[in-house]
């Protein structure tokens, strides 16, 4: 058995994808991880994956044209999604999972039907680190909120699992074409930018100038109070349901909302 | 994008969204539209939840009320015109400032716009279409917006206002003719289903225009819904149900919100419901209202003159499912997509990945609790390759028995949501669940005690 060891991105599976298909080893005696080995396994070879651009690149070229541009941006969503150690250990290791349905998908006609093949092992497992990616940029989406900042850029914090500042550029960046705006991923040190009538691009944030993101414009601390008081008046005594708020609202999100963060109440 | 910050803009705010918060109609889905250069928003057809407030309800869209004041005198109503509170009014100026800065902000997905009657329905209605129309016009908001027809109002005022808003509705208030009568005067039947019927023909119209010239503007492209208050009056599960498969039906409506009463004003007409809202009833009716739009159900299936109101213990799928065991054990990898559909604990999305799954391969037990079946409801009424999970009983009270073990019967929020009766049934249940289920009354008379 060969384990191609490659780095957690996408363009790092791609990369072991490409070199363990042309490794020439046979589908079945290779396989993918896209984590540290806790333990070696006897009588296998581990090889480190390099990992890079030009060989993901044609990787992505060979999904985009014969899986279709839906599956292809799933499989991209499951290799960026997050696992925690404890299903790390329990489940089908992430690069080897989307690997298998790699290869099953390029071995049938109607491969961007895949997906749909719920019965295979590791279609089944590409299809929820998908979904599990897909729900919370899905939730952030909505629970992402901006601050007008003196200059009058938008900014916006977020802590999310998984890495979604992809997917929410691109749908900012469609809802707010005439807007300066950024959003920080400061879980991955990560942030989207985008200028007023522009696409957005991602940057890395070492020296992001922390002081200028609280210096807030003159008017956001009246907006903040308009909207917590229609948070407020909007919720029906009666019904009052911590519970089920906890529930749709998961409290993990509540820290960057400034309608349920009280430090972060201007 | 010029605007006073006084004090009285955060009242207004306060006052006419605390006057909106009964509607409950908040949801942004049902269309999807790109954004566009020069102007803001855009809109994605499963609809964005971006908050939840205090009684665990979604907040989607600025919900206000352009103004409380009203000359109608709706017994159920905050805001009739015999009622003590505080008065105020928008300016569309003000909506439109308010509206655009949340949206930025990302605080809201779009603008959901109902009104009290100031003056007459036609001023009132007026009022809504300009702020609308400067809303879209002079902002070039490109986001949801929901607003409400008044009833009464112009019809060419409606049909103007339906060709700028994505989703447009008249609430019916109440199930019968007769309790609209008696709990407001001022509105009727008619004034109700004419508008409906209107919006309706007029959506089906726009259709066919559409397909012929692409660039023709669209006419409440999300489609319209409505809403009913349970509770207030003596209508049965049945009476409501019946009433909402006809809107489905005949008026093509997206969907019916109901909305558990809230004796806001102590009305003597209205009963008084000291244990709180009857949540536990309008959950049963969610739930059959989705059997309804995605699982192919008929009322007539579920509720009938005899058992008019749907069993308070059971959700009403596994009801139903109880009282036709002569349909299974269905067998998973050979079953119709009609008859998945009907086996409680297959939602639709599970039904569907069964049938594309299983065209690959045979479809174990394993496998279903990955596809997101809930095997513990499930596991009753189902087969796969020809075995069940356990050795079960197809036995009616052997199967009632177990369900009502399962505490998700009565959704968590609920159950422990703080209501006296609630942790009062909480207690019938553990000491009844051994109970055959025809012993089991429903108990919907405690909750919506008058």
């Amino acid at each position: 058995m060969y384990i191609f060891i490659c780095e957690d991105s996408i363009d790092g599976i791609f990369t072991g994808i490409y070199d363990a298909w042309a490794s020439g080893y046979g589908h079945e005696n290779v396989a993918l991880t896209a984590y540290e080995p806790e333990n070696y396994m006897l009588f296998c070879e581990y090889i480190r994956v390099q990992t890079d651009f030009g060989k993901s690149g044609k990787v992505a070229r060979t999904l985009r044209r014969h899986l279709g541009e839906e599956t292809y941006g799933e499989l991209c969503q499951a290799a960026l999604a997050f696992e925690n150690s404890r299903s790390r250990r329990h489940s089908m290791d992430k690069a080897d999972a989307i690997y298998k349905t790699v290869v099953l998908a390029l071995s049938r006609k109607d491969g961007s039907k895949i997906l749909q093949c719920l019965g295979e092992p590791c279609v089944s497992r590409t299809f929820r680190l998908s979904r599990s990616m897909g729900n919370e940029a899905h939730h952030l989406l909505g629970f992402l909120r901006f601050r007008e900042l003196e200059n009058g850029v938008l900014f916006a914090q977020i802590t999310p699992k998984n890495h979604v500042l992809e997917f929410l550029g691109e749908h900012f960046s469609d809802r707010l074409p005439e807007e300066d705006f950024m959003i920080y991923d400061a879980a991955h040190g990560q942030a989207a930018l985008h200028t007023k009538g522009k696409g957005f691009f991602i940057t890395d944030t070492q020296d992001l100038d922390e002081a200028g993101l609280s210096r807030i414009s003159g008017e956001e601390a009246e907006w903040q109070r308009l909207w917590k008081g229609f948070f407020d008046s909007i919720a029906i005594e009666a019904r009052k349901n911590p519970k089920l708020q906890g529930q749709n609202l998961p409290k993990r999100f509540w820290k960057n909302m400034v309608e349920l963060e009280p430090s972060l109440r201007a | 994008m010029e605007l006073q910050m006084d004090m009285d803009l955060f009242e207004k705010l306060t006052v006419l969204s605390g006057a909106a918060k009964y509607d409950v109609a908040c949801t942004s889905s049902g269309v999807s539209r790109k954004g566009g250069r020069g102007g803001m928003g855009n809109s994605i057809a499963p609809g964005i939840c971006h908050s939840f407030s205090a009684d665990g309800r979604c907040i989607s869209l600025l919900k206000i009320l352009f103004t409380n004041e009203c000359i109608f005198n709706c017994a159920y109503c905050l805001n009739n015109c015999d009622s003590d509170v505080r008065r105020a009014a928008f300016t569309p100026e003000e909506v439109c400032t308010i509206t655009m800065e949340f949206y930025r902000r990302n605080y809201i997905e779009g603008l959901f716009l109902s009104s009290g009657i100031m003056g007459s329905p036609n001023i009132t209605m007026d009022l809504i279409y300009q702020t609308i129309y400067r809303l879209r016009k002079v902002c070039h908001f490109r986001g949801y917006i929901h607003v409400k027809a008044i009833p009464g109002a112009d019809p060419e005022l409606v049909e103007r206002t339906g060709f700028l808003v994505d989703r447009m509705s008249i609430n019916l208030e109440l199930p019968t003719a007769d309790s609209l009568h008696r709990l407001a005067p001022c509105k009727s039947r008619s004034t109700i289903l004419k508008p409906m019927r209107q919006i309706q023909s007029r959506i089906l119209d726009n259709r066919q225009e559409l397909v012929a010239y692409q660039k023709a503007p669209a006419f409440v492209p999300a489609g319209q819904s409505t809403q009913m208050i349970i509770g207030a009056t003596p209508e049965n599960d049945y009476q409501i149900m019946s009433v909402a498969e006809g809107l489905y039906q005949k008026f093509r409506l997206k969907r019916v919100f109901y909305s558990a009463f809230v004796n806001v004003n102590g009305n003597s007409m209205l009963p008084a419901l000291p244990g709180g809202p009857p949540l536990l009833r309008e959950h049963r009716l969610y739930q059959a209202d989705w059997l309804l739009r995605y699982y192919h159900f008929q009322v007539s299936e579920l509720l009938s003159e005899d058992r008019p109101d749907f069993n308070i213990f059971l959700d009403p799928k596994c009801d139903w499912a109880l009282r036709h065991l002569e349909r299974f054990p269905v067998e998973i990898n050979t079953a119709s997509y009609q008859e998945l559909l009907r086996v409680p604990g297959i939602g639709y999305k599970s039904a569907e990945r069964i049938v594309k799954a299983r065209r690959r391969n045979r479809l174990g037990f394993d496998d279903l609790k990955k596809i997101g079946v809930v095997l513990k409801r499930a596991l009753y009424f189902i087969t796969c390759s020809g075995k069940m999970m356990y050795r079960t009983k197809l036995e009616e009270d052997y199967i009632c028995e177990n369900l009502l073990r399962d505490k998700s019967q009565i959704p968590r929020d609920i159950r422990e949501g703080g209501y006296q009766q609630l942790s009062f049934f909480d207690k019938e249940i553990c000491a009844d669940y051994q109970l055959a289920e025809e012993e089991i009354v429903p108990l919907r008379q405690q909750i919506g005690a008058v």
